[in-house]
């Protein structure tokens, strides 16, 4: 990994670019044989704040190229931040085991200032990998909370303008705003995705596939209650999201409940129908068990689902969503429906 | 309390294709040689890892067979210590493997007693009521292959190729040792089951990069035109092994390299290569294109055997310090072997794409590495302006080449030529790579897993089909027919070397060579 500091224009901030991978092929000059791949399959923007200081962008952004590989700007708005705004170049790079060549990713580190957020668009526009999808990674809370300054307002809306997704994290945020954000982002067009709903993967597979087979002695439309119970202290996003994807397609009642178990999020999911009962469970911190009352029972690994796994799966999915957008139309009805 | 505002939809309305991996119905899965190696090193260790990763249906149960008496219990026991053992780049996890477990089953019993039948039906039975199997039954006969049509054909009498749900039936290669060998054991098995339940396993195809080729080849549009006769001068398939037989020399002697790589694997490869598009990616139209290539391979005439085809067979030699034995020094090998652990055919197809394309094969053991690949050499632009510069001074430029490597980088080079930086118009090859590890850096299913989902979801695309069984028996027939008439200087070519001569020779008739991959 390797940085120089850049005047803030996209043009400098490119030709040091060039210069970086001009550094990285010396070696291949001189062994005469390919040394480094440089590799980019999207930009990804990841914009923090001074909340976010135990994330290390960069490192993360280093984690999730082994998949998919991108152009990383890292946007950091900071007090900190000397000049208003400040960037470095540098590469990201990994050999794979055996392997004698080592796949490099380009990286640009931008710093700034609050007030000067709003005015980043442009410069960002200009560092864009071409015709490839812009993926934003917003990770400062503060432009998401409802009472973001006018200048993270303009600064969100700078960035997100140029994204063909963008991905938020809603984990411990207030429910009622953060639906109003995404609500509203989808009623502009803007592809929205929430890792609180990517979490919910390992649980909704398994329970598809309950109904995909003739484990379940009912069909999903007999099912006419769900339960989830949740070990949050207030109601999670994630707990709604799987509430509301259950019981979209038969609009089946929703019941929440608050239990001590194995969290943060869903521990455990209950369908109930005349005949039937099906209960998902976390049974440990790393195991899932589903067990049927027709005596069928069955164990998952529950892994550690990560920043870097959510991710990577999220960018597996660039285009629109529609199981996430079904199940957050229901969400807000439950959410309704609750008050 | 029941709220329904709409009717039973067909599909799964909580199936989401875009994170979901494919779904595969309830089914029992019964392995005929069960306690045999491909058993232990791959079927296990690939249902095991199909289960982790949550691949296989809630109701799902295995049902092992083989001639060792064994309880379920002593059966789970042994597969746990060959699935830890041989699991590839997956974790061994106790919680998962003790729910996988609950799913195992064995039946001891000989392929020829008919009693043994008897025990399996009772066993399914058993299966199908308590891990509710819905009566779906694919029987994996992973068996000596002498074995194939006997059994096949007690399945029948025992009324197993049919019950409440679909049976299938997945079949080891060799398919027939011959061409007459093939066509008589489909008769056997078609007796049974019908084709459409039949999955020949050839597990290149099951290989993410083979399945590559095609997204390569009909998911761009670019390279699609310059796929034919007028802007491809010659394409070359190379399976190497730098290991010998390894301990497989009884079975290796029968066999050779022409039967056990280039009729069924390589030209399988060959067909992918070169066949049309289908128009539709289904499991019909993409075998049928297959198919139709195959039965376009030019089959050699008696007399153009020696011309375009070469056997060899390694000799002993000391490679990196270490001596290695010739094929007829090891073990339960004829120290008079006339076996090819070498072979490299020229093949012709006839038909308006690729007439007067060669496509070299070739495929050995003991060769200098590990790698399969394909080189599809382009002609040279047809007026040479620019020379290449060498250490050894200027040369005419080589012309571009793509490469799609199978194994073990798997991924796609283009070599085109670049101006070398500096004054004057000096050119040199460079090459554009893609490599498939680094771009899907996510792990990549083994074939195995790839071809037991598809037999149990009804995809049999990356199966072969009788009829391209039978096309590739019959375009290599000839040259068995030859060799085993031919007296060999056996051995040929030294172990850690590219083969023999006789090789190169047949391709600079051509006025072509061999590259060096």
């Amino acid at each position: 990994m390797s940085a120089n500091i850049f005047p803030v224009q996209p043009e400098a901030i490119l030709k040091g670019l060039g210069k970086l991978w001009t550094s990285l092929g010396e070696e291949e000059k001189q062994l005469g044989k390919p040394t480094v791949l440089r590799a980019c399959a999207m930009t990804l923007i990841v914009a923090t704040d001074e909340s976010d200081a135990g994330f290390f962008a960069s490192q993360t952004i280093s984690e999730l190229m082994h998949e998919h590989p991108s152009r990383g700007i890292v946007l950091a708005v900071s007090d900190t931040a000397e000049h208003g705004l400040e960037a470095r170049v540098l590469a990201q790079c990994w050999k794979p085991f055996g392997k004698a060549q080592q796949i490099c990713c380009e990286q640009i580190e931008i710093k700034a200032r609050p007030e000067v957020w709003p005015n980043v668009g442009p410069t960002l526009v200009g560092l864009t990998a071409a015709d490839l999808p812009v993926i934003f990674w917003c990770r400062h809370q503060g432009a998401l909370s409802p009472t973001a300054t006018a200048d993270q307002k303009a600064g969100l809306e700078a960035v997100m303008s140029l994204a063909t997704k963008t991905i938020v994290d809603n984990r411990g945020m207030e429910l009622q705003s953060a639906f109003s954000f995404i609500a509203d982002s989808q009623s502009r067009g803007r592809i929205i995705a929430d890792l609180e709903w990517t979490r919910l993967t390992f649980w909704r597979e398994p329970l598809a596939g309950v109904f995909d087979s003739s484990a379940c002695g009912s069909p999903l439309s007999s099912f006419h209650s769900v339960e989830i119970a949740h070990s949050d202290p207030k109601l999670s996003a994630s707990t709604v999201y799987i509430g509301g994807w259950i019981s979209a397609p038969y609009k089946a009642r929703v019941q929440f409940s608050k239990i001590d178990g194995h969290g943060p999020g869903v521990h455990r999911v209950t369908l109930r129908s005349e005949t039937e009962t099906i209960d998902f469970e976390r049974t440990g911190p790393d195991c899932m068990t589903l067990r049927s009352s027709n005596g069928r029972s069955r164990q998952y690994n529950y892994p550690d689902a990560d920043l870097t796994a959510l991710m990577t799966e999220e960018l597996s999915v660039l285009g629109p969503d529609p199981a996430f957008n079904t199940a957050f139309a229901r969400s807000q009805e439950l959410i309704r429906e609750l008050k | 309390m029941s709220v329904l505002v709409q009717p039973v939809p067909e599909v799964n309305p909580l199936q989401d294709s875009l994170r979901f991996a494919r779904r595969v119905p309830p089914c029992a899965v019964v392995i005929f040689g069960a306690s045999g190696d491909l058993s232990k090193r791959k079927l296990l260790p690939s249902l095991y890892r199909l289960f982790y990763e949550r691949r296989i249906s809630t109701n799902f149960a295995v049902v092992g067979s083989s001639r060792t008496p064994m309880s379920d219990d002593q059966f789970r026991e042994k597969m746990k210590e060959s699935v830890s053992k041989f699991l590839e780049d997956a974790p061994f996890d106790q919680d998962v493997w003790t729910s996988f477990a609950q799913s195992l089953f064995y039946v001891a019993g000989d392929l020829n007693n008919p009693s043994s039948y008897d025990d399996l039906r009772e066993k399914l039975d058993e299966v199908e009521k308590s891990h509710q199997t819905a009566g779906n039954v694919l029987f994996y006969l992973s068996t000596q292959p002498s074995h194939y049509a006997e059994a096949i054909l007690e399945l029948g009498k025992h009324k197993l190729n049919e019950g409440n749900g679909w049976r299938r039936v997945i079949i080891e290669k060799p398919f027939g040792h011959d061409l007459e060998s093939a066509r008589k054991l489909n008769e056997e098995i078609h007796k049974v089951f019908d084709e459409s339940e039949v999955y020949r396993i050839d597990h290149y195809l099951g290989k993410e990069t083979v399945q590559n080729i095609l997204a390569f080849r009909f998911g761009n549009s670019m390279f699609e035109p310059l796929w034919n006769r007028r802007y491809v001068d010659h394409v070359q398939i190379t399976a190497a092994e730098s290991i010998g037989v390894e301990g497989r020399g009884a079975y290796y002697q029968e066999a050779g390299a022409l039967r056990d790589m280039i009729q069924n694997h390589l030209s399988q490869v060959m067909a992918t290569v070169s066949m049309e598009p289908p128009s539709v990616f289904d499991a019909t139209n993409v075998r049928d294109e297959r198919a139709k290539l195959l039965r376009a391979v030019r089959v050699m005439k008696p007399q153009d055997v020696p011309l375009y085809a070469v056997a060899g067979q390694y000799g002993p030699a000391r490679v990196g310090g270490q001596d290695f034995p010739g094929f007829r020094q090891e073990p339960s090998v004829n120290p008079d072997s006339q076996t090819d652990t070498y072979a490299a055919v020229t093949f012709f197809i006839d038909n308006w794409r690729w007439a007067g394309v060669p496509f070299y094969i070739r495929t050995g053991k003991r060769m200098p590495k590990r790698i399969t690949d394909v080189a599809i050499q382009f002609k040279a632009p047809p007026l040479g302006l620019f020379t290449q510069e060498t250490k050894t001074g200027p040369r005419e430029v080589r012309p571009n080449l793509l490469v799609l490597r199978i194994q073990p980088e798997e991924g796609i080079s283009l070599r085109f030529l670049s101006k070398s930086p500096g004054s004057g118009m000096r050119v040199r090859p460079v090459s554009m790579d893609f490599n498939y590890g680094s771009s899907f850096g996510e792990r990549t299913p083994t074939a195995y897993e790839t071809l037991l989902v598809d037999a149990m979801a009804g995809d049999p695309t990356l199966y072969t089909r009788q009829d391209m069984v039978e096309a590739s028996w019959q375009i290599v027939m000839p040259i068995l027919d030859s060799w085993a008439h031919t007296r060999f200087d056996f051995p040929n070519y030294p172990a850690g070397t590219w083969g023999p001569k006789a090789s190169d020779d047949m391709l600079a008739r051509q006025g072509h060579v061999w590259r060096v991959p």
